[in-house]
């Protein structure tokens, strides 16, 4: 960290035409007191290094299709902190992980608000092979799936200590993905106070200058890289969400680089015909794949509702190695869903039609329109 | 309005959510039974009920049937105004929630709730015993909703002196003012449902008080599944059974696939 461009002269003290300018940061002790702060570490990028990573980006509105292959490997690295688009079940980026634990990552830090197969994919394939992937660090508020029960998948990782955990809330994970995404280091919230969730994270709680009463502020969350299915993108990465916007724009706005699966990519002129339903716009978005069903056996507002059958069968395999049990069921299962194909329509293939024709008409249920 | 004799624990807590429930209040509903409760409380006396789910969706009729998750697209059909979860949670910064309605896996007698882990906090967070979902949106309702109803399954356990760990703030340790002092809006913890009973918290001590028994319980049996020492107000009284059309619309129209509601 350089605080070179804000040298000033000794004895300019607090009197400078340029308060800011001259600060406490000007005595070197203080600077190496904030660096070595060690309640304080990034987990992703620092706003400062967010910033930078933005500034040094190309950002013109250039073809950004690509295959998933290619997407994973050039932008996901060992070590990133990666932001998971979506809610519980819903619009989360199932094809995206897929891809990822295809292609095998070491040390990952994950963070989200509310997952639930999103992680439990990626969590998964580490309980498979943890030479081939592995979780280091997570940071959220909820990983389970409502009606569909608790997650083996993180009940067998936490209860062995076999991941880092940072608990926050919903509201928590949000507001400082927000922060990101308005390049600030840190925001005020109404919480975590008064609980344990405090002590369990980050935050600092402080006597607000402006009431005196305490207020919590949350580090912004700035992952390396998010990743986000979408209902509709052009090939600039334009998106359009529909039903509950989660945290996506939020993710994608802060995040160094963003991948985007689509169920339907659309021209440019038809995605900016109504420009205010642009939920992310272009600049933030690296990669666009059109991948249908790519939220699945998770929902997908507009396109399918859930695969209930197919989330609890997923986890039958990740329950015997909770109780105790070998790998064998959910090795199985990665080897026939995920290892044994190429792409996600490969995967999506193996379910009978009929299913997914009945999971796009629960959906079409929930939204009647005409066609 | 013919009384049940035929309802499992899951469908009296459901009954007795929906009555708590007010007509034309805004409610924060968390996810599981509070959706069931909301939805039986707007189909009989509430109609005019608010609900918000905190991955968005404000105010939908929920004319497409029962959400089984607070982001489901079901929440969003009709609804009058939508966003994500930012939105939804600065709403209940600004005072928009009359009420939240959460659930939690163990409360203490202050209303505090846990839905973290089971083990020892701190030295054992990072390999709890059993770990459970976490917050979710749980925390941020108790912080700021004005009042907070909460659900929780009785038994001695889960009805605990001390909690492992505290996930949601309700009333801290009852001392005057406490949650004022650490920062927090709103008053609170107001009514407590279990499989047992229906309590409030006293005003001067802010201890779980026991208010209504259901059918088959007494105040001693209550007592002695509870693993503290319960408030008894004055003049308990025995809440009324669901009623059989209450039953009937929550198995057949509300949850027929039992997505929360268990038969068993």
């Amino acid at each position: 960290m350089s605080f070179g461009l804000f040298f000033c002269p000794e004895g300019a003290g607090e009197t400078s035409r340029f308060p800011g300018v001259t600060t406490k940061l000007d005595r070197q002790e203080e600077v190496e007191k904030l660096e070595n702060n060690a309640e304080m570490y990034w987990t992703g990028l620092s706003p400062d290094d967010a910033r930078e990573a933005l500034v040094n980006k190309d950002k013109s509105m250039r073809d950004k299709r690509m295959t998933l292959k290619e997407a994973v490997s050039q932008f996901i690295k060992d070590g990133d902190n990666v932001g998971v688009g979506g809610f519980v079940n819903i619009r989360q980026p199932i094809a995206i992980t897929h891809e990822m634990v295809r292609h095998g990552f070491k040390d990952l830090t994950l963070s989200w608000q509310s997952a639930g197969m999103g992680p439990d994919y990626l969590a998964g394939a580490m309980m498979v092979d943890e030479s081939h992937f592995s979780i280091k660090r997570i940071e959220l508020a909820y990983w389970a799936h409502e009606a569909f029960g608790l997650s083996p998948m993180f009940r067998y990782l936490a209860e062995r200590g076999k991941i880092e955990i940072e608990d926050w809330s919903n509201y928590n994970m949000s507001a400082r993905f927000k922060a990101g995404a308005m390049g600030l280091p840190f925001i005020p919230t109404r919480g975590p106070l008064g609980g344990d969730i405090a002590s369990s994270c980050r935050t600092k709680i402080i006597d607000c200058p402006f009431t005196g009463r305490p207020i919590a502020l949350l580090p912004a969350s700035n992952p390396n890289v998010s990743i986000i299915h979408v209902q509709a993108a052009d090939k600039y990465g334009n998106c359009i969400i529909r039903g509950t916007d989660c945290t996506c724009a939020e993710l994608a706005m802060g995040s160094a680089h963003t991948i985007v699966t689509c169920e339907q990519l659309v021209s440019h002129e038809l995605i900016t015909a109504a420009p205010k339903e642009v939920g992310i716009p272009f600049a933030a978005v690296d990669a666009v794949i059109e991948v249908p069903f790519g939220a699945y056996p998770g929902a997908c507002r507009r396109h399918y509702y859930f695969n209930g059958d197919h989330i609890k069968q997923f986890h039958t395999g990740a329950t015997e190695m909770c109780k105790g049990g070998s790998s064998d069921t959910l090795k199985a299962y990665y080897d026939e869903n995920i290892f044994g194909v190429e792409t996600f329509d490969e995967f999506i293939a193996k379910f009978p039609v009929t299913k997914l024709m009945a999971d796009q008409k629960a959906e079409s249920f929930n939204c009647e329109r005409l066609a | 309005m013919t009384a049940s004799t035929d309802y499992t624990a899951q469908e009296i807590i459901v009954a007795a959510g929906a009555k708590v429930l007010e007509d034309k209040k805004i409610v924060f509903v968390g996810t599981g039974l509070p959706m069931v409760a909301a939805l039986l409380a707007k189909l009989t006396h509430a109609s005019g009920l608010i609900p918000v789910f905190e991955a968005g969706a404000v105010g939908p009729p929920l004319s497409v049937g029962l959400p089984i998750s607070v982001g489901d697209s079901k929440t969003f059909t009709g609804a009058s105004y939508v966003g994500g979860l930012n939105a939804a949670f600065e709403m209940t910064q600004r005072g928009f929630a009359d009420f939240g309605f959460i659930g939690g896996a163990e409360v203490d007698m202050y209303g505090n709730l846990n839905s973290t882990m089971i083990g020892d906090y701190p030295a054992g967070y990072q390999t709890p015993k059993v770990r459970l979902p976490g917050s979710g949106g749980a925390s941020d309702m108790a912080a700021s909703c004005e009042r907070t109803i909460l659900i929780v399954p009785h038994d001695k356990r889960k009805f605990s002196e001390k909690l492992q760990y505290i996930t949601s703030p309700g009333h801290l340790d009852g001392s005057p003012n406490a949650r004022f002092k650490a920062g927090m809006q709103g008053k609170g913890p107001y009514r407590l449902i279990s499989t047992k009973g229906i309590f409030d918290f006293d005003k001067e001590t802010k201890r779980m008080r026991l208010i209504q028994t259901f059918p088959g319980e007494t105040v001693e049996s209550i007592q002695a599944a509870t693993g503290f020492e319960l408030l008894v107000a004055p003049d308990v009284t025995e809440f009324a059974p669901p009623t059989v059309e209450e039953v009937r619309m929550i198995r057949e129209d509300i949850d027929p696939l039992g997505a929360f509601v268990k038969r068993a």
